[in-house]
């Protein structure tokens, strides 16, 4: 914490970050991490962090993605082994770029930690508040009102605010204002932000229903159990244990146990026919299919009716009973998403093998909410209509913990550049899946709440989760995310790294090239008893490097190939319409994205190869 | 640049044909077009004009259709004129030179394309395919490009990425959602799937041969022995107009070269030195120059002298000569001694001619096409698609990609190494189709998958 909650036009803040999600968090502690003398509102602080929907982090490209937050200094991955009550590495069977981890996270003790976290924090000070409003000034942003009546002024605004802009939920065709069951709704800001030429649009999602776990019949279910051996997300080979603690430790600043231990597991079982025939029998009562809800809910995670509709010739759908925490027995159904009415809802649990004596606590709902479509911001997440505001999360049109997390790191990490002039963090598209994310988002937008996908990076090889920390280590030197023991660290790691991977394609046994024996047999088996006792990170990656050398090669010229492109900076103020010869459809997108480089601009849909060569020609020949 | 100038061009090919067509882009067509005519009145856009060609000095030239398309209405975007004359060379080359009189400048190669592409007339797809059409010199290829302008070839190249997303998503189905309730991954079938592709893929890159058939002319060389009537059948089949025919620039004068055409083919004809095995050392030189033409020739005209007794030729040439390539010509069958020479290479098509009399030729050139088209016809059959050299090297490479993942497939490799593959041959696609957005893979993949929590 700071000095003391500064408000008022005369008290100054750095950064101010509405809202204590995901989003918010990583934005807040990333700013203050800098340096910069941030605030974060929430509109409640029993709910910061809160896991809204699936208690669970990782899985595919999103696990992938907390390891990046890591790497980048950001507080996720270790808040999630930390509480993780279940962990599974996805894809064991396949290779090491695709394999994720995911963890099955204690919901409440996620939430106590993260805000302990932001308490600890120095340069940060919290405050509950609802932010009821943007004010500008010479078409930028310098603070925000909230519901007291109190104004905080900041020299930039982050606005985390998830699905609360205009949340509207259906249960049926009850419908009730809020971003979250229990939670409000914010309306003010929505009318700020049409003030300042920022549009707006609706999206829906939806979460499935929570049940009392002694309500579960567990005999008829089958069991999943975690990993023995955890995979976590953090990397702790190169940081020191003070970083780490367990919120029942709180000041300890050490862990005290080991996350992995006492596992708890998930269980599995499926709909019946009964459930379709409930499903049938009562379509006409969803909102979604009646009319009421018309935005756009995500294809990658459909409500239970949606699948029954669209997949007529599956009998039946895979339901994970997963539990929300050790000290709680409430339980989340993945894979039941539904807007039909309560009684039906409790009609098709009740149909469900395990859960014939269900218990229902929290019904599930779809909610509608107002999004910012983030073709107007820049790769750096400030608004291109007003200076000085940067938007992360939900609010861009994501969905998931991890895409929040990560474009809410970016956006705190830019907002203190901004003010300091510095250069600001854009990943590039062949570093990670954060710069994957965030220039789609901005270079293309999004219809549906956008997920990541690992086969969204077009260069997913190079993202194996192990070597995050690596392919980020320049960013997170130069802009001094990381402490500098941690950098000297992973600079080291990387050394051993490069020098065993050249000794492998250097040396023989028996005539044999290591590194071909490595190849040949895709195992560490031909490993030399010294690069065994390295540790296990440097070894896997090690591996990986020489075991698949021929594809990772074929990416690296694939990148080279564009990067003359991504080189050509444009200037933000190019006038479209003066550049002859370029077609008035794709001046007219070209002017509403301002792609930062040719690169960008040739990713944008609808601007083809022509364009980009007359561009090229055009910025040539200025 | 902004065209301030007018630009004229001949765009059939130079030599007799029955309607040429000359046009003309720029400013100065809107008072050209009247002019031209000999009217007062300006022309309607779009409406074909018949008239006498008037000369800056009032004297006519020839009846020609004439049709004004207006600025922004036109090929190029600019003001154009199109006028179609008969296809005489020197009422072509009247037209021509009066244009430039009147202070329109002769298009650079390809510079109506280029004004259009400039103007946002077209895309590069489009673009390339018009560069095409200016090269096309017969009336078939003009067909073509203008059918792939239409998009046939982007529909065909469309309907092969949408297999290959198919095959994707199957692929991705399983590396992004373990976790799902996915139907047991199928492995032998996207095997089969992509071997299907492939095969698709190499009959379009197939059609390439046909179309530089069609683009550069079929190279026909005329071989025989000395004294036995080539320059005679060149003679006869080009005209005596010798100006249309010339040195191939860049090679010495061991041959001469002409084009023609015949029926719908445009044909490079190669005069070659005499043949005949055991020549003295000047002459193999010559015979070693034919062979290598003889190496890249599409089609041969055997020509033998029916008053000589049966050639002696070399055996390395006889071994390429069969039916779908080859005419025989029996010459100098006006003469008494002539016989009948059915008995040399009986398996080939003769044609009895005499050369020097224009005897036999409508004959010959209808059996000239009959036999283009037989070989050319396994060729045709994909669609009537032809692919030019840009869109022929991009499909390569995504048949090698696939061939890669094919392998793979088979060797039970990493999912993830299989789609690299795939990835890298839907970009290669994408270089002739256009960019394909992941988007449309993930479509592909939530339309056959049911995904979700």
């Amino acid at each position: 914490m700071s000095g003391g909650l500064k408000h008022g036009p005369d008290q100054v803040y750095d950064v101010i970050v509405c809202g204590a999600g995901h989003a918010g968090c990583e934005a807040a502690l990333a700013a203050a991490r800098l340096g910069a003398d941030t605030l974060v509102l929430t509109g409640n602080l029993d709910t910061i962090a809160q896991m809204s929907c699936n208690p669970a982090i990782g899985g595919q490209a999103k696990g992938h993605m907390v390891r990046e937050i890591d790497a980048l200094g950001g507080a996720m991955a270790v808040n999630t082994d930390t509480t993780a009550i279940q962990f599974r590495l996805l894809n064991a069977s396949k290779g090491p770029a695709v394999q994720a981890p995911r963890a099955q996270c204690d919901k409440k003790a996620y939430q106590y930690r993260m805000k302990h976290v932001l308490e600890l924090q120095d340069n940060l000070d919290i405050f509950q508040a609802m932010v009821q409003g943007l004010i500008f000034k010479d078409g930028r942003v310098i603070g925000v009102r909230t519901n007291l009546e109190v104004e905080f002024y900041a020299k930039t605004v982050i606005v985390t605010t998830g699905t609360f802009l205009r949340g509207l939920m259906h249960v049926g065709q009850n419908k009730n204002e809020g971003g979250r069951m229990g939670d409000f709704s914010v309306q003010g800001l929505s009318g700020s932000f049409l003030e300042a030429g920022i549009e707006l649009e609706r999206l829906k999602t939806g979460t499935p229903a929570r049940i009392l776990g002694s309500s579960i019949d567990f005999s008829a279910l089958e069991e999943q159990e975690g990993d023995p051996e955890p995979t976590l997300f953090g990397f702790y080979d190169t940081r020191e244990e003070t970083d780490l603690f367990h919120v029942e430790h709180p000041g300890q600043r050490k862990l005290g146990w080991t996350p992995g231990k006492d596992q708890v597991s998930c269980w599995v079982t499926y709909t019946s026919a009964a459930t379709r025939e409930i499903v049938d029998a009562n379509l006409h009562l969803s909102p979604m299919y009646s009319g009421v809800i018309e935005s756009r809910g995500p294809r990658y995670c459909p409500s239970i009716e949606d699948k029954f509709v669209r997949f007529a010739d599956k009998d039946r759908h895979l339901l994970f009973l997963e539990p929300e925490g050790r000290n709680t027995n409430e339980w989340y159904i993945n894979g039941m998403s539904t807007s039909l009415p309560f009684e039906v809802q409790l009609k098709m649990l009740q149909s469900v093998p395990g859960l014939e004596a269900v218990h229902m606590l929290r019904p599930a709902y779809a909610v509608e909410y107002d999004f910012a479509p983030p073709t107007q911001l820049h790769a750096t997440l400030e608004s291109k209509k007003v200076e000085s505001l940067f938007f992360a999360g939900q609010i861009n049109g994501t969905s998931g913990y991890e895409e929040a997390a990560g474009q809410g790191l970016v956006a705190g990490v830019n907002a203190v550049q901004k003010i300091r002039g510095g250069a600001p963090l854009v990943l590039q598209r062949h570093e990670a899946y954060l710069g994957v994310l965030i220039d789609d988002l901005v270079t293309k937008g999004t219809q549906e709440p956008y997920r990541m996908f690992s086969s969204r990076a077009e260069h997913r090889l190079l993202f194996n989760h192990g070597s995050a920390e690596l392919r980020l280590q320049k960013h997170a030197e130069s802009l001094q995310l990381l402490d500098k023991q941690r950098i000297a660290k992973i600079k080291d790691k990387s050394g051993r790294i490069d020098t065993w991977v050249e000794t492998l394609e250097r040396e023989r046994v028996g005539g044999q090239l290591l590194a071909d024996a490595v190849r040949r047999e895709r195992t560490q088996a031909a490993f030399p008893e010294a690069l065994m006792q390295e540790s296990t990170a440097v070894r896997e990656e090690v591996f990986y490097r020489v075991a698949f050398r021929g594809y990772l090669e074929r990416e690296a010229k694939q990148i080279e190939k564009l990067r003359h492109i991504d080189k050509v900076r444009i200037p933000d103020d190019l006038d479209y319409r003066a550049v002859r010869g370029l077609r008035n459809e794709s001046a007219e997108k070209l002017a509403a994205i301002q792609p930062r480089t040719l690169g960008q601009a040739s990713r944008i849909s609808g601007v083809n190869p022509a364009d980009i060569s007359i561009l090229m020609v055009y910025l040539e020949s200025r | 640049m902004p065209a301030t100038d007018t630009i004229v061009a001949l765009s059939t090919p130079a030599g007799e044909s029955a309607v040429a067509l000359i046009r003309l882009s720029g400013p100065d067509c809107v008072e050209l077009g009247p002019a031209l005519l000999g009217r007062n009145d300006s022309l309607e856009p779009r409406r074909a004009y018949y008239g006498q060609y008037h000369k800056q000095n009032g004297e006519t030239v020839d009846s020609c259709l004439m049709t004004y398309f207006a600025e922004g209405h036109s090929f190029t975007g600019a003001a154009m004129l199109e006028i179609a004359p008969h296809g005489n060379p020197l009422i072509i080359q009247l037209i021509l030179e009066d244009l430039l009189a009147r202070g329109c400048r002769a298009a650079d190669p390809g510079e109506f394309t280029r004004t259009a592409f400039l103007n946002g007339r077209m895309d590069l797809t489009q673009a390339e395919a018009v560069a095409d059409l200016i090269h096309a010199r017969s009336e078939r290829s003009l067909e073509l490009a203008r059918r792939q302008l239409h998009g046939s070839v982007g529909r065909k190249m469309s309907a092969l990425t949408d297999q290959l997303l198919q095959i994707m998503a199957h692929l991705e189905a399983y590396i992004d959602f373990p976790e799902e309730d996915l139907p047991p991954e199928d492995e032998a079938g996207p095997a089969l799937d992509l071997k299907d592709l492939i095969q698709e893929l190499e009959a379009l890159i197939e059609t390439r041969q046909y179309a530089a058939l069609l683009h550069e002319g079929v190279k026909t060389l005329i071989v025989g022995e000395p004294n036995v009537g080539k320059s005679s059948l060149i003679n006869a089949l080009v005209g005596t107009d010798r100006a249309i025919v010339s040195d191939r620039p860049g090679t010495t004068r061991d041959y001469l070269s002409a084009f023609i055409m015949v029926g719908t083919w445009r044909i490079e004809i190669l005069d070659t030195a005499g043949l005949h095995t055991g020549a003295e050392d000047l002459e193999s030189i010559g015979i070693e120059r034919t062979m290598e033409q003889a190496e890249t020739a599409d089609f041969f005209l055997l020509v033998l002298d029916t008053t000589a007794p049966s050639p002696a030729l070399p055996p390395d040439l006889l071994a390429k000569l069969i039916p779908e390539n080859t005419l025989v010509l029996e010459n100098k069958t006006d003469l008494p001694e002539s016989r009948d020479c059915t008995s040399f290479r009986p398996d080939l098509k003769h044609c009895r001619i005499a050369a020097k009399h224009g005897t036999g030729l409508p004959e010959l050139k209808t059996a000239w096409v009959a036999a283009l088209d037989a070989q050319t016809a396994p060729l045709q059959a994909v669609d009537g698609l032809v692919l030019n050299a840009r869109h022929a090297a991009a499909l390569t490479i995504a048949v090698q990609a696939l061939e890669g993942a094919l392998q793979k497939m088979k060797d039970a490799e990493l999912s993830e190494l299989i789609a690299a593959d795939l990835r890298q041959a839907v970009d290669a696609l994408g270089d002739v189709v256009g960019r394909v957005d992941n988007e449309r893979m993930l479509d592909r993949l939530f339309k056959d998958f049911c995904i979700g929590k």
